[in-house]
């Protein structure tokens, strides 16, 4: 990492730089938006395989005997039913359950590194998430150590992707399965190899020493001809994390809306015994004991303009809340995204009809584009069916 | 990629081109080139009119939407169709992808604070 201005530079910026990526700051970093093109490289993801320069996300190592119960008592998930070698995916409420970030856990007890759990937190995030993890960390015997500026990670996404990372040297008799993480090399490269993405395809995210980065990329993108894997920026890694139905920290989720409310309520469990930060909103919302005070919905455009983030939203004429992302679909050829409708303005049957999605499935919607109303129609996530490899 | 002869250019990345008292509008193709995929395009009415730098059209990339402004005051007289159901034409060829022919109203003022191609091209590099 090197700061340069006001934003910092990965370890593959000159990289991104000879293959002519439009680079753009993002969360604090100077990353590439796009290469040869957002829909080719999205295409190509879906199809074949594409490589994204994650490094700007942060990583945060968790160790200590208290490792467990300092977890326990931030995320809303059971840690204690995580298994060695295991991820889950994880929101981090504050005291009032909005959120402050969303994570990715994994347990590393097994993987012989000097941690008990390894997570993964957004890059725009990194300076929130740790003062707060270090100041919650101080009731537990517990180390909360950031090591956001020692690794690059690399995402390698799509159907070939598993292809690619046999083509290593990988020395497993096994590739990790979906939502694992093992330590292995990757031509003799030291790395932590997990099965997860943000792209709805199946796919691997690699964590390594900087001083690797530029080799273990140039050599996964050698593989361009025989298995079609192209470097893919911001660009393409929006609009198919988007069409996979994912949120995005700062878009879909913040520090006012609950996990119920931002549509997480599949990964809230209903019997954790542990108390964690904004449990007693979050739970009373998961057993409907507390009605949700605004919703995320995904949608589908019906006229042929495009829903921007900001835009605003109206329900049966009357003014709701807005877009929080939207995009053309490569994949549908139809322009979709996700839009927060506030219940706070809407009389009570509406707000009724819009929590029963046999209801609000379909209904149709009001975006403002340029001063002019244009058709939603709500509709179910995700937008395109993943395609884990489970 | 063919760069017309005569075509003049504006600072916000509108190029006209001129022949028998009509003009053509399109886009540079150095401001189609930050755009990159272009997805949708919004074109104004045939008989509209539009002052100088007004905006007369929007422009979606994947990214995000941009709105573009007409350099010469004028009536629109025709708008390109084609680039309705296939805005990608305009990456194709920004010079061949016009988006309105203009009938303009004070084109010798109007264009006056045009550059030509070679000089708006190394205001742009």
């Amino acid at each position: 990492m090197e700061v340069v201005g006001e934003e910092k530079k990965t370890s593959l910026y000159d990289e991104h730089i000879k293959l002519g990526a439009k680079m753009v700051p993002f969360g604090g970093w100077n990353m590439p938006v796009q290469y040869e093109g957002i829909i080719k490289e999205h295409n190509a993801t879906r199809e074949f395989a594409g490589l994204f320069d994650v490094s700007h996300m942060g990583e945060v190592y968790i160790k200590g005997i208290e490792s467990l119960e300092f977890l326990q008592s931030i995320v809303p998930q059971d840690i204690s039913t995580l298994n060695e070698g295991c991820a889950v995916y994880c929101q981090l409420p504050n005291k009032d359950g909005g959120l402050i970030d969303d994570l990715i856990i994994y347990n590393v007890k097994n993987l012989e590194i000097d941690a008990d759990y390894f997570i993964v937190i957004n890059a725009s995030r990194i300076e929130v998430d740790i003062p707060f993890m270090i100041e919650e960390a101080k009731k537990f015997d517990v180390e909360v150590i950031n090591k956001s500026d020692d690794f690059s990670m690399l995402a390698l996404q799509g159907p070939n992707a598993k292809y690619i990372i046999d083509k290593l040297n990988v020395k497993l008799d096994e590739k990790p399965k979906f939502f694992t993480i093992k330590k292995t090399e990757l031509d003799d490269v030291p790395v932590l190899l997990t099965r997860t993405g943000y792209t709805g395809e199946d796919g691997f995210e690699i964590v390594f020493e900087n001083k690797y980065a530029a080799k273990l990329w140039n050599k996964i993108l050698s593989y361009k001809s025989e298995y079609g894997v192209v470097p893919v920026g911001l660009g393409a890694r929006d609009t198919l994390r988007l069409e996979a139905g994912l949120p995005l920290y700062g878009h879909e989720l913040n520090e006012k809306t609950t996990p119920l409310e931002s549509s997480l309520g599949f990964f809230i469990p209903k019997d954790k015994k542990e108390e964690y930060n904004g449990k007693k909103l979050i739970m009373a919302q998961k057993l409907k004991q507390e009605p949700l005070r605004r919703k995320l919905f995904a949608f589908i455009m019906e006229d042929r303009q495009i829903a921007r983030n900001g835009y605003e939203v109206f329900v049966e004429g009357i003014k709701a809340g807005y877009v929080t992302s939207g995009a053309p679909s490569p994949t549908l050829g139809k322009n979709i995204g996700f839009c927060m409708i506030e219940f706070e303005n809407l009389p009570s049957d509406l707000v009724t009809r819009l929590n029963n999605p046999q209801e609000s499935l379909g209904m149709i919607i009001q975006i403002m584009v340029r001063n002019k109303l244009c058709n939603a129609k709500l509709t179910k996530k995700p937008f395109v069916k993943k395609n884990y490899e489970k | 990629m063919n760069i017309p002869e005569g075509i003049l250019c504006s600072k916000t990345h509108e190029w006209v081109l001129e022949e028998n008292g009509e003009v053509l509008v399109g886009l540079t193709d150095w401001a189609v080139e930050q755009l990159g995929d272009v997805v949708f395009i919004e074109l104004p009415e045939a008989a509209s009119s539009f002052s100088k730098d007004e905006v007369f059209a929007t422009i979606e990339s994947v990214k995000a939407a941009s709105e573009i402004y007409m350099p010469v005051a004028g009536e629109i007289l025709e708008v390109n169709e084609q680039l309705i159901n296939s805005p990608e034409l305009i990456n194709e060829d920004p010079y061949s992808a016009w988006l309105v022919k203009v009938k303009p109203s004070n084109y010798q003022e109007d264009a006056a604070s045009l550059m030509e191609y070679d000089d708006y091209k190394d205001e742009v590099q």
